[in-house]
């Protein structure tokens, strides 16, 4: 079985801080990938590298055998790639239910010719989206606050929405930079189901991710990372038992 | 009467000038100022086609529209494409440079003017008509600027001007989406040049220079960015305002140092005292068609 994401030899360095040192990595399709190591290993730098937020050194990155070093970022989105970010990053002017409306690949406006001469085509395309956004929403337990605005709901609800917003792309790839870190309790569980639902749809994930046991309860394999190096790839049994890694992960 | 149809022109012609650069300053979050060169490639195309080839005004005012359309991208691409602070420096530049050109362009009166432009409407019937003409095309650009800002594609610029990085990575082109807008506002400010040229009949350069640019950003800043009527308001006070001081029947000395000093002074007490101008724009985005609404619909499609 061929990977949906593909990367080989992937290289950057900001002056003299190496974050990606010839990484190759694969994600298949309905399958997660934990991303492990500490603090400053690279592995935010590697899904900007991989969204083309930062050019890469040298390697390549393949999506569903198409190649996307020369793309930019809103092109790979539109092939399938989608992220959040480890700050968050929704947009605080708009409406929960709006942060999402701007997420399908393709989205309504994108074409002004549509805007101005084709309003009828523009009203089926915002109603489709409005009700992929209902959807997701209710699937991830948002729809009370839809109309809110993002910096009136809790933590662990804007982490929600970050993901729901990154799922509205019906991407091949999805990547979560710490989707985790500062949520408890329900929204624990239900950032956990949403996660699992997409990747038994066939999405390839990658979570970063400090919290040992999601990564053990989600993960189908981990990748340990440290100072831009893939160290290590197996089981997260066998990763988060390993004591070398363990040391590097902890310090000395 | 002509004193007051003029003045009449003038707020209509602002009103179209601040709303179209609220739109790129407000709505998009473009920082430019040259607004009014492209003011100025307006009026000087329309006065040139329809003085030299004869061309129907109403079509010589829309190729001027077109012209700063084109125009604008022209900065605009470039600029962009490097990065979004750069358009404020490149447009800046077009803006003097052109300026300073076309005061060396004889064809076009150079430095002291283009004169005898041909009038449109007046002779036939009567400055009222010219006076609504400007005022229709006033309203019609706030609605239209209120429509596009409150549908689908003001849902993108709000979202680009809170987090351009988010958003690109949903897919979203964040330099078109700038350069489109930049066009629109500029075609707009086109139009309202060419409306200018064929009533005043005279075009000079340094009409179109940074006091005119401060002229209307003045205007949206004390109007109220981001609001539909801030800038129909923000151009009403700011052209009545130095009418108002000449029925004083103060000495020229007087007048116009205080002319100046109001300016100033409205501009420093807005920006310290009331930065959001007079109407203060809404925090949170709300498109024309309520999401609520849309549930609705949806859940009577399923049943
Ligand atoms: N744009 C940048 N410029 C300079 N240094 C950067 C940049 N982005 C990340 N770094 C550095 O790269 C290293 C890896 O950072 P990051 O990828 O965020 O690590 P992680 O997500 O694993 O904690 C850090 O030392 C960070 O300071
Ligand atoms: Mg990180």
């Amino acid at each position: 079985m061929s990977a949906t994401l593909e990367i080989r030899g992937l290289c950057k360095s900001f002056g003299g801080i190496v974050v990606a040192d010839s990484i190759d990595l694969d994600l298949t399709a309905g399958r997660v990938l934990g991303l492990i190591g500490p603090n400053g290993a690279g592995k935010t730098s590697l899904f900007n590298l991989v969204c083309g937020v930062v050019k890469p050194d040298a390697g390549s990155i393949v999506l569903d055998g198409q190649s996307l070093e020369a793309l930019p970022t809103y092109e790979r989105a539109r092939m399938g790639l989608a992220r959040t970010w480890q700050n968050l990053r929704l947009f605080p002017s708009l409406s929960v239910m709006d942060n999402l409306m701007l997420g399908p690949r393709s989205y309504s406006a994108d074409s002004l010719m549509d805007v101005f001469f084709r309003p009828s085509q523009i009203r089926a395309h915002e109603a489709e989206a409005r009700d992929r956004a209902l959807d997701i929403l209710e699937r991830t337990g948002l729809s009370p606050i839809a109309q809110s605005r993002v910096q009136d709901i809790s933590f662990g609800q804007q982490k929600l929405v970050g993901v729901a917003r990154a799922l509205m792309n019906d991407a091949r790839c999805l990547m979560l930079d710490e989707p985790m870190a500062g949520v408890e309790g329900q929204t624990y569980a239900l950032i956990q189901k949403a996660v699992r639902d997409i990747a038994a749809s066939g999405v390839a994930i990658c979570v970063v991710e400090h919290n040992v046991a999601f990564i053990r309860d989600l993960c189908d394999e981990g990748v340990f990372m440290f100072a831009g190096k893939v160290l290590a790839r197996g089981s997260v049994e066998q990763l988060i038992n390993d004591p070398h890694l363990t040391e590097l992960y902890f310090g000395t | 009467m002509d004193y007051v149809f003029t003045i009449l022109i003038l707020i209509g012609l602002f009103v179209i000038l601040a709303s179209s650069f609220d739109l790129v300053i407000g709505h998009c979050g473009l920082i430019s100022i040259a607004h009014p060169i492209f003011y100025a490639i307006g009026a000087y195309i329309s006065a040139m086609l329809s003085k030299q080839s004869g061309m129907p005004i109403p079509l010589s005012i829309l190729c001027g529209g077109v012209g700063a359309l084109l125009a604008s991208a022209l900065v605009a691409v470039p600029a962009l494409r490097v990065s979004g602070d750069y358009l404020l420096i490149a447009s800046i530049g077009f803006q003097l440079g052109l300026i300073e050109l076309a005061k060396h362009f004889h064809e076009i009166g150079g430095a002291g003017g283009l004169t005898n432009i041909p009038s449109f409407l007046i002779k036939d019937f009567g400055r009222e008509s010219y006076v609504v003409l400007v005022l229709v095309l006033a309203v019609a650009t706030v609605l239209f600027i209120r429509w596009l800002t409150q549908g689908p594609y003001g849902r993108m610029m709000t979202a680009m001007r809170d987090d351009e990085l988010a958003f690109s990575m949903l897919g979203r082109n964040a330099i078109w989406v700038k350069v489109a807008v930049f066009a629109i506002g500029s075609g707009i400010a086109g139009i309202a040049g060419g409306l200018y040229a064929h009533y005043f009949r005279f075009l000079e350069p340094d009409q179109f220079g940074l006091l005119q640019s401060s002229a209307v950003l003045t205007m949206v800043v004390v109007g109220g960015m981001r609001t539909t009527m801030g800038p129909v308001i923000g151009a009403i006070v700011l052209q009545l305002m130095p009418q108002i001081i000449t029925f004083f029947n103060l000495p020229p000395s007087i007048l116009g140092p205080l002319q100046g000093l109001l300016f100033t002074g409205l501009v420093l007490f807005f920006m310290f005292v009331r930065p959001q101008g007079l109407l203060p724009a809404a925090d949170l985005w709300v498109g024309r068609n309520r999401d609520g609404d849309a549930g609705h619909s949806r859940k009577e499609a399923r049943s």
